[in-house]
């Protein structure tokens, strides 16, 4: 080997290590059926490698973007336009939620009409931090109701006391809680007129400047992998069991079926400009962020 | 003013480059707060931080002081005989690995929503080294005392008061000032779960990525638990100071 195909060796290498260097996406929860579409996704198919690194409760995805500990994370909307307005310059994506899957779940038994009945006596628990907490408190507020923290996803103190409503994701607790033989009454948060994409893929606004088309090619392989899912979350769910084998297979499959329709749109992740200016409007008024941004900063539809 | 001044310098020092590097923008203020966002989310919010602090405060003080004489009087019991050692002091380790977070939304079911949950959580955290030292001290009475006190035929309690009690102090006051720190620990990790206090104000301003008010809740249990071991130390310096040699120094 003389020293110019050395060189060109090389280079050619480098260059193929910089173009399959491992992209890393944080998740912000165990692997479970909202992130099917992002398991199910073919990366090499179109030649990005690609590392999934799940998380659970409270991992700052959105500040390990901003830091680059992440090159792509999942992330809520309401969190990031609270990020950008502290100056963490992150980008949205591909909304895989639609409509929002959080809400209230009560006992069924106690014949509640409305999410403020729930907030008549007893018990709520919910992470008083969330922009819908405080929506709720400002409408109706907490006088009545004794709120103590979220419980995450598990729910014994919710079927030991008929009085507990807990904060929920609509196809998730609800479910379990049926099969524990208690019949609940699910309000969803969207009702009080605050609905903002959730399980949001972002990048942070460097990332995408320097390799627009690498956000391009996430975006096309991610939206192919939740049409895949939506398609048959079969496989997938396998997979993603034996990740977190703490999740039975028959709560994937029927977790997969349930959020279907927060999930399909005509064209699966898309975002608009009015729901982005609607979002940042409520936070603006509940002081979360200082001032109004405009909406097209926030996100990106490629 | 010669006593502050050491440990003020690094303060002042570390205070002023961390500010710095923020205003420079060499972190970002999202991953890490000028020390002046902090003492300003400390001004902002000081009625709810300052109640917040009572209510740690209040369940930390309980859960040590009930560490406190439970694990003395454990230690009493374990140092009266080998065979209840040997059966027992392995259960008392049980108290120092069992995982705080991983058990306290049982203490919720146990206890409920509230203060007695967080008591409790800064109870089963800080009792261990209070067993441990206190422990080791009973039983590395200077065997010429104990020899002494049986010739004059001492009984049993007697020798514990006036014999291997005080022998045992300096190691009962190490013991203590582990303690008085976990007891913040552990009060905290209990109010992420019971819902009040520090604690709290730190899982809702983590939520709303409001960095600085972490720092600021952050800084005060730190101060809770500089005070907890200030007394402790002071404590020791009456008690110790006419014959403990880590009291006389200078």
């Amino acid at each position: 080997m003389n020293r110019r195909t050395f060189l060109g060796a090389s280079a050619a290498l480098l260059a193929a290590c910089t173009r399959t260097a491992k992209i890393r996406l944080a998740l912000n929860w165990k692997p479970d059926p909202q992130f099917g579409g992002f398991y199910a996704a073919s990366y090499e198919g179109h030649g990005l490698g690609v590392e999934i690194l799940p998380g659970g409760a409270g991992t700052p995805t959105v500040q390990m973007i901003g830091a680059g500990s992440a090159e792509f994370g999942i992330v809520s909307a309401d969190e990031l336009v609270v990020a950008r307005s502290r100056g963490n310059d992150v980008v949205a994506l591909f909304a895989v939620f639609q409509n929002c899957p959080q809400g209230i779940m009560a006992h069924a038994s106690r014949h509640l009409e409305s999410i403020g009945d729930v907030l008549k006596e007893g018990t709520l628990a919910i992470q008083r931090g969330l922009p819908y907490a405080r929506i709720l408190e400002k409408k109706y507020g907490f006088d009545h109701v004794k709120v103590v923290p979220s419980p995450g996803g598990d729910i014994s103190a919710f079927l030991r006391d008929e009085k507990f409503a807990q904060q929920c994701f609509v196809m998730s607790e609800p479910l379990q809680a049926k099969h524990a033989g208690v019949d609940v009454k699910v309000f969803p948060v969207a009702d009080i007129g605050y609905n903002p994409y959730t399980t949001v893929l972002a990048t942070s606004g460097a990332q995408l400047k320097n390799d627009p088309d690498r956000a391009k090619t996430m975006v096309a392989a991610v939206r192919d992998g939740w049409q895949a899912y939506l398609n048959d979350p079969a496989p997938t769910n396998a997979k993603m069991h034996d990740l977190n084998p703490s999740m039975d297979a028959a709560a994937f499959a029927e977790v997969a079926g349930a959020q279907k329709p927060f999930i399909e749109t005509a064209e699966l992740g898309s975002m608009t400009a009015d729901r982005w200016t609607t979002l940042i409007g409520q936070l603006a008024e509940l002081g979360d962020i200082p001032r109004a941004m405009p909406a097209q900063d926030c996100f990106r539809n490629l | 003013m010669k006593k502050f001044l050491p440990p003020l310098i690094p303060l002042v020092v570390i205070t002023l480059a961390l500010e710095w590097m923020v205003r420079s923008a060499f972190v970002p203020g999202y991953l890490v707060p000028a020390p002046s966002a902090v003492i300003r989310a400390l001004f902002d919010s000081r009625d709810e931080l300052s109640a917040a602090m009572a209510k740690t405060s209040a369940a930390a003080v309980i859960g040590f002081a009930l560490s406190t004489f439970t694990g003395v009087a454990i230690a009493v019991l374990l140092s009266s005989s080998r065979a209840i050692q040997r059966s027992f002091y392995p259960y008392a380790v049980f108290f120092q690995t069992v995982p705080i977070i991983a058990i306290a939304p049982l203490l919720v079911i146990w206890f409920g929503y509230g203060m007695k949950t967080v008591i409790a959580s800064a109870f089963i955290v800080s009792i261990f080294p209070v067993i441990a030292n206190t422990l080791t001290g009973l039983l590395s009475t200077d065997p010429a005392l104990r020899d002494l006190f049986r010739l004059y035929g001492a009984s049993a309690g007697v020798t514990l008061v006036k014999l291997r009690f005080p022998a045992a102090l300096p190691q009962i006051l190490t013991g203590l000032r582990v303690a008085s720190g976990l007891a913040v620990i552990g009060a905290i990790v209990g109010e992420f779960i019971g819902g009040q206090g520090l604690g709290s104000v730190v899982d809702v301003a983590r939520t709303q990525q409001r960095v600085d008010k972490v720092f600021a809740a952050v800084l005060l249990a730190s101060l809770l638990g500089l005070a907890l071991f200030g007394v402790i130390n002071l404590i020791s310096a009456l008690t110790l100071r006419r014959w403990h040699a880590s009291e006389q120094a200078s």
